[in-house]
């Protein structure tokens, strides 16, 4: 008893540990410069005020798909790349950071397919003609209609454009830096320059002055030839000069005034890119993830040894999972000031909480250890595909006006995602149920019975908030377009779920499903979820020429693909024996085929 | 005997109609048309997916260059209809008035209000639009896929008297008498959908003799069903005033030309253009705003500044209408939908449905209905568990 109470408060503080884990390590980066003080300066884009640390995971994540970068035999976080891209450009020229692997745009750029699937911007310079006049054919295609090379060569090129303009937000390529471009301000070619410079630079440094909003060096320069002084170019010069030359000392001494600058011009706007850096230290979903994998883990091996004292253990990550999960969310609300959901993204995340909320309560009325397991794998699932979704960029991206409004957003969306990890988690319970039956050796018709009652109170659930989640959303359309009901895809999709779960219970109570019946309805509904979750948007895609190259496409396949078999699974009599008895050439026999509720 | 067996036939169709099982059956094949409707979306347009499968009574399958049909499916209608009947004749038949079943009521007879609100909105929901440009008023909406043959007599500089012909009418064809007025009008061609250019010698003579018909070549084309498509429609128009014909004209929503002729002092427009509704009040556009967010090109908000006068009840107000954020006004909401000329003119939707509050209470119906009847079962499950547990300790 002793023992355990001390393997629970071990794993507490392994917990607290792996949930802090973002905030160890080292902050100097290369050259010797602070490369957190770094992240937290200020920049402008995409309609906000982001730290810069948001900007260059965002970026690289575009770029390359991942948040890290190997270079020089040591791996490169996103800030320190960025520092390169903008510092020093020759250096970052040299960092594989595309994937190219589409053979027909290898083909393009004469270049065999090889194991190599990153390249470095120095490799692709020669070919950024072909590529432009072959992306901007393609971009005259509708983007549903385009081939797969078509939308290939769009990707990358934008990629690369992308980066260029990262690299052009200092200077004009081949330049002598900002401190040059800043002693040629005042003739006319430097102005020249200063126009190319506001045209490309990727986002806004400056933060604003009495005479105008945020500014990009390009723009600053302009306004430095027109009379405003714009202190900041100063600081950013001196920040490459010391950079260049390794003098961290200098480095960081100009962050510091320039996040001084910063914060007496925005202070609201520089408290929540402070915050924001925070967060991204923090990796809540992140760290969640791992958490929830432990816990998970720890769960499967509490079946086969010591279940006393594993279970205590696997509440704990579960607990801490739920925690980071939740500060998570909590933070992002508040960095936004929106309602948790906002897009996809997000979706997922949400989904997952509320998918992880609800087992965790399931295992706190049945104590079966099965609430526990829904509520880790959920958690775990959904941080990962909201981790391939973040790869589109900024996931706090500005909402566009018609989705404008905060109280539909809380409303109809958060009403919905609930009934969907509702679903989620009935699906869930309903393939623990179908592996169990398969993979134990005798079955306890109770924990059946268990099951079964925790998978029909979900549906019902599920079909509370899934109806009113639908209906509100009608509501909003009649709010801001003028109809209630369209029958656009979107909510076609949610009208599928609110039907498949009416079935469901409908048959249930007419007594033409039981636990069995119940079990596989509910996985089917898992599918119907996804699809209308994610399937419906990519209509014009999945169907079209994108087709089974698209990674989303696949993913959703895949899964399909798996509900498929859970679904076999269920259906099939239990310790299902098809395949030995195939093997021995011997006429099907199902041992305990006897019929089974 | 005759009468037994009736009876004991009628009480069959009752129970199957009332049965759960056809309910079932019912939800399923929504599900079938629902799931059809969103994939056909792709290749058809929501309205051309929408007319197919859900206002329809069969859904009809023509194989790859088949000339012949055969219906697949039943539509949307029947199978939306018989669930309604199923599920308020079951309702009625079979549960009682018992508070345990309260939930069941609420949420059935929600579940009915909402699909009857939108057999109202199908049928009697108007869809128009007003368009106007900052500084400018408008008082009257125009049908978006509906058109009108308009004469105008523009004689007195102070005010037009309009008359409007509906589509309808047009294409019944035949000959129309202009009421109060000495013309008479003679439907030569009507066509839903046509392309117009300038006619060239090639082109055949056209039937036009009068505005500036005869300058133009017409080729009819089948109606559009894509969602952002709209049709062209043109027609021929025999003008008579009095017994004097004042030539065909040739009148279409693609000229912009105004076209007219005199009788008897008195001047008239002739013109085919959406069916206008007038309003007993007028909005001016006084600002048209669009903001889009620092550096970028997403769109922050659209809204419209209007001022609305309504001589009838003296009022005289400015109301903004912007994104979510309607104005309700006499039967009618006006939507900010869209914008154009560099920010100029704003286009608001305009939309009439007297059944527009049924979703509204049909959702607080249902949710309350559920929320009910599930407490209920939760109840039921707590005392059977508190009751289980019981029993275990009684065990040991």
């Amino acid at each position: 008893m002793k023992g355990q109470r001390w393997l629970v408060a071990l794993t507490a503080v392994t917990a607290t540990l792996i949930a802090a884990s973002g905030f160890f390590g080292d902050r100097k980066g290369r050259q010797g410069v602070d490369v957190v003080a770094f992240g937290e300066l200020p920049a402008q884009e995409g309609g906000r005020v982001k730290p810069i640390d948001t900007l260059a995971r965002n970026a690289l994540l575009m770029i390359r798909s991942k948040q890290t970068v190997r270079a020089d035999g040591r791996t490169l976080s996103a800030s320190e790349w960025l520092l390169d891209a903008m510092f020093r450009p020759q250096l970052a020229d040299t960092y594989a950071i595309f994937v190219v692997d589409d053979p027909d745009v290898l083909g393009l750029m004469g270049m065999p397919q090889s194991a190599e699937r990153y390249y470095s911007f120095d490799k692709l310079r020669d070919h950024t003609g072909k590529l432009q006049s072959q992306a901007s054919a393609a971009r005259r295609v509708d983007p549903k209609q385009r081939t797969r090379f078509q939308a290939a060569v769009v990707h990358l090129f934008d990629r690369l454009y992308l980066y260029y303009r990262i690299k052009h937000t200092l200077q004009i390529e081949g330049g002598a830096g900002l401190s040059d471009e800043l002693a040629r301000a005042h003739t006319q070619a430097g102005q020249e320059r200063a126009q190319a410079i506001a045209e490309l630079a990727y986002f806004r440094v400056l933060p604003p002055t009495a005479k105008g909003g945020w500014r990009n060096i390009g723009e600053g320069l302009a306004a430095l030839h027109a009379g405003t002084p714009q202190p900041g170019l100063e600081l950013y010069a001196a920040m490459q000069k010391a950079y260049v030359a390794g003098d961290g000392a200098n480095f960081d001494a100009a962050v510091a005034k320039m996040l001084a600058l910063g914060r007496a011009a925005d202070p609201t706007a520089l408290g929540i890119a402070a915050h924001e850096l925070q967060f991204n230290r923090a990796q809540p979903f992140y760290n969640g993830m791992v958490l929830y994998v432990a816990a998970l883990l720890v769960l499967f091996a509490s079946w086969a040894w010591r279940p006393q004292t594993l279970r205590p253990v696997a509440y704990v990550l579960l607990a801490a999972g739920l925690l980071l999960h939740t500060g998570g969310l909590v933070s992002r609300t508040i960095l936004q000031g929106r309602p948790p959901v906002t897009n996809l993204y997000s979706s997922a995340v949400f989904v997952g909480w509320g998918a992880a909320v609800l087992g965790a309560v399931l295992e706190r009325l049945y104590r079966n250890g099965f609430g526990a397991v829904v509520a880790a794998a959920s958690g775990f699932v959904s941080l990962i595909v909201a981790h391939h979704l973040a790869a589109d960029g900024d996931t706090m991206e500005m909402m566009r006006a018609v989705l404008d409004s905060n109280f539909w957003l809380a409303t109809h969306v958060i009403t919905i995602t609930i009934g969907y990890s509702g679903t989620f988690v009935a699906g869930a319970i309903a393939a623990g149920w179908a592996i169990r039956r398969h993979a134990l050796r005798s079955l306890d018709p109770e924990a059946g019975k268990a099951l079964a009652s925790m998978t029909y109170g979900i549906q019902c659930f599920a079909l509370l908030f899934s109806f009113a989640g639908t209906v509100l959303g009608g509501i909003w359309a009649d709010q801001s377009w003028g109809r209630f009901w369209g029958w656009d895809p979107k909510e076609n999709g949610a009208l599928l779920i609110v039907l498949w779960i009416a079935i469901v219970l409908h048959a249930r109570w007419g007594g033409y499903i039981r636990e069995r019946g119940l079990m596989a309805m509910s996985i089917a509904g898992m599918a119907i979820t996804a699809f209308s979750w994610f399937g419906v948007n990519m209509l014009g895609v999945g169907l079209h020429s994108y087709g089974f190259t698209d990674k989303a496409f696949s993913a959703l396949a895949a899964f399909m693909g798996l509900c498929l078999l859970l679904l076999g699974l269920s259906l099939a009599p239990p310790r299902f024996r098809l395949v030995r008895t195939l093997a021995a050439g011997l006429p099907v026999q199902h041992g305990a085929a006897t019929p089974h509720g | 005997m005759n009468d037994q067996a009736n009876k004991h036939w009628g009480t069959a169709l009752l129970d199957a109609l009332t049965s759960l099982k056809l309910a079932i059956v019912l939800l399923t094949l929504l599900m079938v048309l629902v799931l059809a409707c969103t994939l056909a979306q792709v290749d058809l347009g929501t309205h051309g997916a929408v007319e197919r499968y859900m206002r329809s009574w069969l859904v009809w399958w023509r194989p790859d260059g088949a000339s012949w049909s055969i219906p697949v499916l039943p539509g949307g209608a029947p199978v939306g209809g018989l669930l309604i009947l199923n599920l308020s004749v079951a309702q009625i038949r079979r549960l009682q008035l018992t508070w345990r079943k309260s939930g069941l009521w609420l949420l059935h007879i929600g579940l009915v209000l909402l699909v009857a609100g939108e057999f109202v909105s199908a049928m009697l929901q108007v869809d128009a639009r007003l368009t106007f440009e900052e500084g400018h008023s408008a008082n009257f909406v125009e049908r978006t896929r509906e058109y009108e043959l308009a004469v105008v007599d523009t004689t007195d500089a102070a005010y037009d008297d309009e008359y409007g012909v509906p589509q309808s009418l047009l294409l019944a064809g035949g000959s129309i008498a202009i009421a109060k007025t000495p013309l008479q009008l003679k439907v030569v061609a009507y066509m839903r959908n046509s392309e117009l250019r300038n006619r060239t010698d090639k082109d055949p003579k056209s039937l036009a003799t009068a505005g500036v018909g005869p300058e133009i070549a017409v080729q009819q084309l089948p109606p559009v069903t894509a969602d952002d498509a709209q049709d062209t429609p043109s027609a021929l128009i025999d003008v008579h005033a009095d017994g004097v014909s004042k030539g065909v004209f040739l009148v279409s929503a693609g000229i912009s030309a105004q076209q007219g002729f005199s009788h008897a002092g008195r001047h008239y427009r002739i013109d085919l253009r959406l069916r206008r509704e007038y309003l007993p009040y007028s909005l001016t556009l006084k600002d048209f705003s669009h903001d889009v967010y620092p550096g970028t090109d997403i769109p922050k908000n659209f809204s419209s500044l209007v001022r609305l006068v309504h001589p009838g009840s003296s009022e005289d107000r400015t109301v903004l209408i912007s994104m979510n954020q309607p104005l309700r006004f006499e039967g009618r909401t006006f939507y900010q939908s869209s914008f154009g000329k560099n920010d100029t003119l704003s286009v608001l939707q305009v939309v009439q449905n007297p059944g527009w509050l049924m979703p509204y209470v049909s959702c607080t119906l249902v949710t309350l209905g559920l929320i009910v009847h599930f407490s209920f079962s939760l109840g039921r499950l707590q005392r059977r568990r508190v009751r289980a547990a019981a029993a275990a300790v009684g065990a040991t």
